[in-house]
């Protein structure tokens, strides 16, 4: 933690000269750097670089941050396909795009930038502005990025994309590319920063290093590169950490109602919902129930018959989890189980 | 092609659309010559303009000289001028301009194979001034990079980027012959048949879907990479000796190899396809990997640092996100072996 602060604060020590309208204290300086990265960075206060010296700068920036940057920077392997990600926090939280998770609650693998595979799993998404959280499954101190929570990355800043491009390569690794915000909304910034397919997902960068964006679409031209901003993350924070399916498309598709199934033939008794044959391997029978198990309730809600359950059944979707209250050898025991896929 | 990739490609039609429609009303959209490769922004390139100028030969294959093929990098005040061999393999008009000359007597002295250069000659009058060549350290990640990147027939343009990812090999991504089966997904049952191709070798063999390969030509078979490597070597009708298991028993065959139908990737068609990209883009030793948007035709000239000093030679156009340079270093060695 100490180096991704240190990195940008002794670049703007350097740089203290250049920044005229300024005062600074040492205190001064370190709340300058948590809170202006983007705008403290003085080649961003001009038109185009103006000299060898403003090349200098950019090209100091650039390398002292990439390091930590590329740690941090993930491959997310789905099926034979490859997407990008970066790390949050040093529990794991990654952000990416949702038409890479695709899902919520779902199993993926992340590659580190020193290969090394790790399960994760998705989180949250919004399927409108292309936004999704994920985060890996196994404890560990992680490498990860500051977001950059100020919102001021600007039209015409100079930033830097980084992303698996093409999918996971050990000897390469991440990728970096250089250039300028050449067009901004509220949800989409545009960057002349070259990314392809694998990239999707991948971490735009201000020059101190802190996160600014992911990476989402391209358009045939060059300079059409598209990334979901930071501020579309931070106002839907709680929703994709709480595992929350938002929006309507197009870059993710809502599952529908009742396209998930548990995998058992059931009747109905006095006790509760009885559990006849079940399917091998299926979800149910992955989660440790067993035929003979008497169903009390599902989601805390005591079961009045199998309609009830059926109904109550048809509002969840594939990817879900539901808790149930089963009945076995006359003793109380509460399962979850992710449902299927119909 | 996998659900991941089919919405990834839809997701690139919605933003095409997207894209135009806020480009009609991007009044406010960064202006073009403020862009990294605007003009404003090269202007404070202009000392590496001049020594592109000089030393960064514009190559010609049509008789009048009138469309540049590629660039070439100068070398020696006699001039000796190194290009890409496979862009100018069986032409038989080279002109070469190097600052406003045009030179029509170019010999083509020698091709290295391996890198994919030739070594071009200019009969001079006056010496022309090589691109001084860096004797130092590898460059880094995150450095600038200038290439040349357009020209008109007296002005050459620098084109910018940066270093983009560590120096390294690049393997042949594919063989050009195929076995025509498809292998399972995922690398637990990398080995097994998925699929057989109709009337390809592997079908006229018989083998069949679930069969697992062992080896090929006595080679064990591992990484993906070991098929490749099998078959490089091989011409379409040459035949490999395939080894096995079927049912637990092992089993032997000799299989007839087809020539690849070639198809660009998802991810070649995002960078242009064969319009933009070197055929020759993979298989080099040893390159600086950096995000220059260049094409085919604007590779064969000098890459230089923020100091213009030469270190490396672009060599291959190879994606939306990546042009690859041989370093200073092998061009060193190449110079030196090339020219007595």
């Amino acid at each position: 933690m100490h180096q991704r602060c240190y990195l940008p604060l002794r670049y703007l020590c350097l740089q203290l000269w250049r920044i005229s309208r300024c005062q600074f204290t040492v205190i001064g300086c370190v709340l300058v750097v948590s809170s202006l990265c983007a705008g403290a960075f003085t080649v961003n206060q001009q038109e185009v670089p103006k000299n060898k010296a403003d090349l200098v700068a950019i090209q100091d920036a650039l390398v002292g941050s990439l390091e930590a940057c590329r740690k941090a920077t993930v491959s997310i392997r789905i099926g034979e396909g490859f997407g990008s990600g970066v790390i949050v926090s040093p529990e794991g939280l990654i952000l990416t795009a949702a038409h890479v998770t695709a899902e919520v609650n779902e199993e993926m693998t992340v590659i580190l930038n020193d290969g090394s595979e790790h399960k994760a799993i998705s989180m949250g998404l919004h399927s409108e502005s292309d936004a999704a959280m994920m985060r890996l499954i196994d404890e560990g101190e992680y490498p990860y990025v500051n977001i950059n929570k100020n919102n001021d990355y600007r039209l015409g800043h100079w930033v830097f994309a980084l992303g698996h491009a093409g999918g996971f390569d050990l000897e390469r690794g991440a990728v970096v590319r250089l250039g300028r915000i050449v067009m901004e909304n509220d949800s989409t910034l545009h960057t002349d920063c070259k990314v392809i397919g694998g990239d999707s997902g991948g971490p735009l960068f201000d020059m101190g290093g802190e996160l600014i964006g992911i990476h989402s679409r391209v358009s045939a031209s060059l300079e059409q590169n598209m990334h979901v901003p930071m501020r579309e993350y931070l106002k839907h924070w709680d929703a994709l950490k709480g595992n929350e399916f938002l929006g309507d498309g197009p870059f993710a598709e809502r599952p529908d109602k009742g396209s998930g199934f548990l995998g058992f033939a059931s009747t109905d008794t006095e006790d509760g919902l009885l559990i006849g044959e079940m399917l091998e391997d299926g979800p149910a029978a992955n989660a440790g129930i067993e035929t003979g198990d008497i169903i009390l309730e599902l989601e805390g809600e005591e079961l009045t018959d199998k309609k009830h359950f059926q109904s109550m059944l048809k509002e969840k979707t594939r990817g879900e989890e539901v808790e149930l209250l089963i009945m076995r050898n006359g003793e109380q025991k509460k399962m979850t189980v992710k449902l299927g896929e119909r | 092609m996998t659900a991941s990739q089919m919405t990834f490609m839809i997701v690139l039609s919605v933003s095409l659309f997207a894209a135009s429609t806020q480009l009609s009303s991007a009044q406010g959209g960064l202006p073009a010559d403020q862009r990294i490769n605007g003009k404003r922004v090269w202007a404070a390139f202009e000392q590496h303009r001049e020594i592109l100028q000089r030393s960064s030969a514009v190559i010609y294959t049509d008789e009048r000289a009138r469309v540049k093929s590629l660039y070439g990098t100068v070398v020696s005040e006699q001039g000796h001028i190194l290009t890409k061999a496979s862009e100018i393999e069986g032409k038989s008009h080279l002109s070469v301009r190097i600052g406003s000359e045009l030179y029509t007597e170019v010999d083509l002295l020698e091709v290295d194979e391996e890198w994919d250069v030739a070594l071009l000659k200019v009969s001079v009058e006056q010496p022309l001034t090589p691109v001084e060549l860096s004797s130092g350290d590898d460059v880094s990640q995150g450095h600038w990079v200038v290439s040349n990147g357009s020209t008109t027939r007296t002005q050459r343009r620098v084109r910018l980027g940066v270093v983009s990812a560590e120096i390294r090999k690049i393997s042949a991504t594919k063989s050009h012959v195929v076995l025509g089966v498809e292998f399972e997904k995922g690398k637990e049952a990398q080995w097994k048949v998925a699929g057989v191709s109709e009337d390809k070798g592997a079908q006229k063999a018989g083998i069949q879907v679930g069969d697992i390969i062992i080896s090929a030509d006595g080679v064990k078979l591992s990484e993906r990479e070991d098929l490749i490597e099998v078959l490089k070597k091989k011409e379409p009708g040459d035949k490999v000796a395939i080894e096995l298991t079927r049912d637990k028993k092992k089993l032997r065959l000799d299989v007839e190899l087809s020539a690849r139908e070639e198809s660009m990737t998802r991810n070649d068609q995002m960078s242009g396809g064969e319009d933009q990209l070197s055929a020759r883009r993979s298989e080099f030793p040893r390159v600086i990997d950096h995000d220059t948007p260049l094409t085919k035709v604007s590779v064969g000239g000098p890459l230089l640092n923020l100091d213009g000093v030469c270190i490396g030679m672009n060599i291959a156009r190879a994606s939306r996100v990546a042009t690859f340079a041989i370093p200073a270093r092998e061009l060193r060695e190449m110079i030196a072996s090339m020219i007595e």
